[in-house]
């Protein structure tokens, strides 16, 4: 895991893309910002990390376009903000940036949907975290229910001990954005195991059928793509607590890529995989043979999904076995099914019978 | 085109007329209600046109329908014009004879060709609502109006005149109406919206009548206006002798038993365009008759034999005939401009081009193609284009699909000039209109009921030639949007985008603000240029400028041309530049070598323009750099230009040589310059034209 830095360290992290760029001019050349290439296509396994990282494709970004020369100008005025935020000990959020941006001029930002990536794009260049940029993500982080219990730092700077079965109501225990050591301590843990869950329905079935405490497991529920810190406190949970990880998924090809996600590395984070990612994570359902072995209600592919799956089949990520017969069975049944279809059997065949046999594959149940 | 005054003429005495029109209804252009109405609003305008044109009036007309009986589809139509109006004793003769005035004798053209004219609102007024049409007529000279109602007494094939009388004309504003007719029918007919209205009628005859105003208050008593867009009233047209290519078998008769000649060679020069004295001996010499024969009394072989030595089917000295071309003065374009300006106001677009090709002769008939294209603005970028098709000023509205001139838009392949096409076929698809207009002494169509052009080989090449080069202009225009777009972001980046990263990561740094030269050479690595032509309110003129911008590492030399709208009468001035013509409506400039980094700026003003006329200047260059903002100068471009021009000092020639007709100013003949590249050695060493005669 990339060591966090101090604030000089990433001031001068920055100054050397800034560098970069007035060289360039200096030398009469356009200036030029250089960042590795963001696509599946320069992701590779990094064995020491056991995830997938940014390979060495690199892709300048220089300022003979209007597009790229704007890009390398909000570059610097995010940079000199964010110095001001060190220097001044302020934080901000990443929405509030790109309000601030207004005030750029010609560097103002056009979506936030730019700012953030262009606040990603500082992160991989420098080699910081946006945490060390002072930049705060609005991600509706998870929620966790189950037997462990952790203290979490609050606003006065009080540790404050909560336990996440007896201390919660019933939407559990709320993950804040910052989850490093700094803000929560785990302190200990009656589970086997953490389950995360992609639906908020499917989550609150689980809690209500009293799952947790039967099968002795913390649910943790995904709220879709998981945001940053969602993925650090399942990384952190199964690292200090050595619990293993199940991932209970709609069955469809943006659910294999949530698992991604979660166990590899995202593509978009693939600078800070090793910090995110979860590699024993394991994707318990819903699989392609579930839809027919439960013989699931299930709806038609997209035009969509089909050209989702197709690109999973080349994403290197999905290259074993399983995920290519997984892929290209969905693909032959030109069907997927939600986690929810389950309950074509009943509100408990879920938690009596699917969960209880898949777990037992794993030798979780 | 004397089919319908032939019919009607041997079968007027005859038949009773309410026969006669339920028989030819299809044609005469009453076969539905909706069309009746058309057809009623149609033949009122046109006259109205005519009228004004004639007495050089510039035309405002007022067309209102009303709906009277909804259930039995009753229509009041309502036409007014500020035309000369009509003398009280000939109401009823232009109202109520079949065939009054001499329209079909005389050759030339003219809007009245279709249909049987006012006569026939008149006739199917009476027979679908019993009602007589009411007309009202002031002329300038008299201080009140003429009133009378016109109906048709159907047994006695006659008109009938009832509630005669004088009344005065006032107009809503108070004052005396100066001139104009009125018209007010009652007919069965219907009133409907789209395509195929009374509405589209009028709009399309705005379009190619851009000095006529037109109001038209429609049942809803919504208020359509198309305004005058120009003073200047279409030239005045001449009547013309027929042409011996032209003439048929029946007409030739007819004028052999009229002549009072006593000399067959005196008949045919003095009867015929295109016929000299030298031309009118050999004529007879290849029909093998004496020029001494007497027209009168020609036998039916002989005029046979003469009708084939006017067609070159019986030569002399082993050759056709060869003869002069007719006169193309009595053609009357529209022009260029205005039909921009025509187009402009109807349709709302970013881009407009128009073209008046030479005129041309095709069997002994003068014709000529006009054409026009608009782009872009609101039109639906998923139908197909809108066709105008238009003979003689007159808006042709049915049987699209059957006409030569849609058959020639057809046939071009507007894919490479950036329309959709399916397979390259059909009209195309796009946010656009087409327009073409026929001028012609004789309209050739497929059917009585005259709304579609018939095939004729040349003059479809000739129409489809003038698309070809509207494509062209399209296709130039739209990538010249493209590269301005890219320039004008070229610009901006190192304007604006380029000195804020220098200021912006040298205040980051604290170093000074680095020189930004070589960077933006290197980012630019282009010669560009940057063309406005904007209206100058204060001198009247459309005032360009063309600057050039050598933002590459080497010295760049050029020879740059810019088009300016010659033809039309206009005139550069303040040209500090110099520079030469290249060819008509083109002026170049060879500019000094620029150094990197350098600009230069060619500026200049044109007068004799209306705001409006000169939007857009073509820019082009001669040399091996590319330059972002201009077209590399098409020699072809040129060619055509130049080909024109020839075409147009030879019809000249001919028209001179031949009469000596007084030329309205607009007519599009004067003589031009010959463009200083030496021509092809194509031209016959007699200057004649070579469109027919001796070489085909």
């Amino acid at each position: 895991m990339s060591g966090r830095m101090t604030a000089e360290q990433t001031k001068s992290a920055m100054q050397l893309v800034v560098s970069e760029m007035y060289d360039k001019i200096v030398k009469g050349e356009p200036p030029t910002m250089t960042l590795p290439v963001r696509t599946k296509n320069n992701i590779g396994f990094d064995r020491k990390l056991g995830v997938y990282k940014y390979g060495k494709n690199k892709s300048i970004r220089d300022a003979t376009s209007l597009g790229s020369a704007k890009q390398l100008l909000r570059a610097l005025h995010i940079i000199e903000f964010i110095e001001d935020m060190i220097d001044s000990g302020k934080s901000s959020t990443l929405r509030e940036m790109y309000y601030i941006s207004e005030s750029w001029g010609l560097g103002k930002f056009g979506s936030q949907n730019e700012s953030n990536n262009l606040a990603e794009d500082l992160e991989i260049v420098t080699k910081c975290l946006r945490e060390d940029f002072k930049l705060r993500p609005e991600e509706d982080g998870a929620r966790i229910i189950g037997n462990l219990t952790l203290q979490e730092r609050n606003r006065r700077g009080e540790w404050m001990r909560i336990n996440a079965r007896d201390d919660v109501g019933d939407s559990g225990y709320g993950v804040p954005y910052n989850v490093e050591t700094e803000k929560i301590e785990f302190l200990e843990h009656d589970i086997n195991f953490l389950m995360a869950i992609e639906t908020g329905g499917m989550f609150d079935r689980l809690v209500e059928n009293g799952f947790d405490e039967d099968f002795k497991c913390g649910l943790l529920h995904l709220k879709g793509q998981p945001a940053r810190s969602t993925r650090r406190i399942i990384k952190r949970m199964s690292e200090e607590w050595d619990l293993p990880v199940v991932v209970f998924l709609d069955g469809d090809p943006w659910s294999f890529r949530i698992f991604a996600s979660i166990a590899y590395g995202a593509i978009k984070t693939a600078h800070i995989s090793e910090y995110l990612a979860t590699p024993s994570a394991t994707y318990l359902g819903i699989t392609s043979d579930d839809i027919v072995a439960y013989d699931l209600p299930s709806d038609d592919l997209s035009k969509k999904d089909i050209e989702a799956l197709n690109a999973e089949l080349s994403d290197p990520r999905f290259a074993d076995s399983w995920w290519q017969d997984q892929i290209n069975m969905m693909l032959e049944l030109g069907k997927k099914a939600e986690q929810q279809s389950l309950a074509k059997y009943g509100l408990d065949f879920v938690t009596d019978t699917y969960l209880p046999e898949k777990l037992s594959e794993l030798g979780l149940a | 085109m004397s089919g319908i005054a032939q019919k009607l003429a041997s079968n007027q005495k005859q038949v009773a007329i309410s026969e006669f029109f339920e028989k030819n209804k299809h044609f005469l252009g009453f076969d539905s209600p909706v069309r009746s109405l058309i057809t009623a609003v149609k033949e009122a305008v046109d006259n109205s046109l005519d009228a004004c044109e004639e007495a050089r009036i510039l035309p405002s007309i007022k067309v209102k329908v009303t709906k009277i009986d909804t259930k039995k589809d009753i229509i009041e139509l309502v036409c007014e014009d500020n035309g000369p109006g009509i003398p009280q004793k000939s109401i009823e003769k232009v109202f109520g004879q079949l065939l009054f005035g001499s329209r079909f004798h005389a050759i030339r053209q003219s809007r009245g060709q279709q249909g049987i004219g006012i006569t026939g609102v008149v006739m199917y007024s009476q027979l679908t609502t019993g009602k007589p049409t009411h007309v009202k007529s002031k002329i300038a000279t008299e201080s009140t109006a003429a009133v009378v109602d016109i109906g048709l007494d159907t047994r006695k094939n006659k008109a009938t005149k009832s509630n005669s009388g004088r009344e005065l004309w006032q107009l809503d504003n108070g004052e005396m109406k100066k001139h104009g007719l009125e018209v007010t029918t009652r007919m069965k007919a219907k009133y409907q919206k789209g395509r195929q209205s009374v509405w589209q009628y009028l709009r399309m005859t705005s379009i190619v009548n851009p000095h006529a105003e037109i109001t038209f208050t429609d049942p809803d008593g919504e208020i359509h206006h198309w305004p005058r867009v120009t003073e200047r009233l279409p030239g005045k047209v001449e009547s013309i002798k027929p042409h011996p290519h032209g003439i048929e078998l029946g007409q030739l008769q007819r004028m052999l038993t009229e002549s009072t000649d006593s000399r067959l060679s005196v008949f045919l020069r003095t009867n015929f365009s295109g016929v000299s004295t030298r031309a009118a001996k050999e004529l007879c010499a290849a029909a093998e008759l004496d020029v001494k024969v007497k027209p009168k009394q020609m036998s039916p072989d002989q005029i046979r034999s003469l009708l084939e030595a006017f067609q070159g089917e019986k030569m002399f000295n082993g050759k056709p005939v060869k003869l002069l071309n007719p006169p193309t003065n009595c053609l009357s374009p529209i022009e260029e401009m205005l039909i921009k300006k025509g187009l402009s106001k109807t349709i709302d677009s970013r881009y407009a081009t128009t073209m008046t090709r030479a005129p041309n002769v095709s069997q002994g008939n003068p014709y000529q193609v006009e054409v026009g294209l608009i782009f872009g603005g609101d039109m639906a970028g998923d139908k197909a284009v809108e066709v105008l098709r238009f003979a003689n000023r007159v808006p042709l509205m049915y049987q699209q699909g059957g006409c030569l001139l849609t058959k020639a838009i057809e046939s071009v392949d507007w894919r490479q000039y950036g329309l959709d096409q399916a397979g390259g076929k059909g009209v195309p698809k796009g946010p656009a209109a087409i327009l073409v207009h026929l001028a012609s002494t004789n309209v050739q169509f497929t059917s009585e009921a005259k709304e579609a052009l018939a095939d004729n080989g040349e003059v479809m090449e000739e129409v489809r030639k003038a698309m070809l080069e509207m494509g062209r202009g399209l296709r130039k225009h739209l990538e010249k949007k493209k590269k301005m777009a890219k320039t004008k972001e070229k610009f901006e980046l190192i304007n604006d985008i380029l000195p804020a990263i220098a200021a912006k990561s040298a205040q980051i740094l604290d170093k000074p603000i680095p020189d930004l030269a070589g960077s933006i050479t290197k980012i630019m690595s282009a010669v560009i240029c940057e063309t406005s032509t904007e209206w100058n309110k204060e001198t009247k003129t459309a005032d360009v400028s063309i600057k050039i911008y050598n933002y590459t590492a080497r010295a760049r030399a050029y020879t740059m041309l810019a088009t300016w709208p010659e033809k039309s009468g206009a005139s550069m001035i303040n040209n500090q530049t110099g520079g030469r013509k290249e060819a008509t409506g083109v002026w170049a400039w060879k500019l000094e070598t620029l150094q990197p980094g350098e600009n230069i700026t060619i500026s200049y003003s044109l007068d004799g323009l209306e705001k409006g006329d000169w939007t857009e200047t073509d820019v082009f260059y001669r040399g091996s750099q590319e330059i972002i903002g201009a077209m590399k100068m098409d020699e072809k471009y040129l060619e055509e230009i130049r080909n024109q021009e020839k075409i147009l000092n030879e019809l000249n020639s001919v028209n001179e040589s031949q009469d000596s007709v007084e030329m309205e100013s607009v007519a599009p003949t004067k003589i031009i310059e010959q463009p200083p590249i030496p021509e092809p050695a194509v031209k016959p060493p007699t200057g004649q034209s070579t469109l027919f005669g001796g070489d085909q």
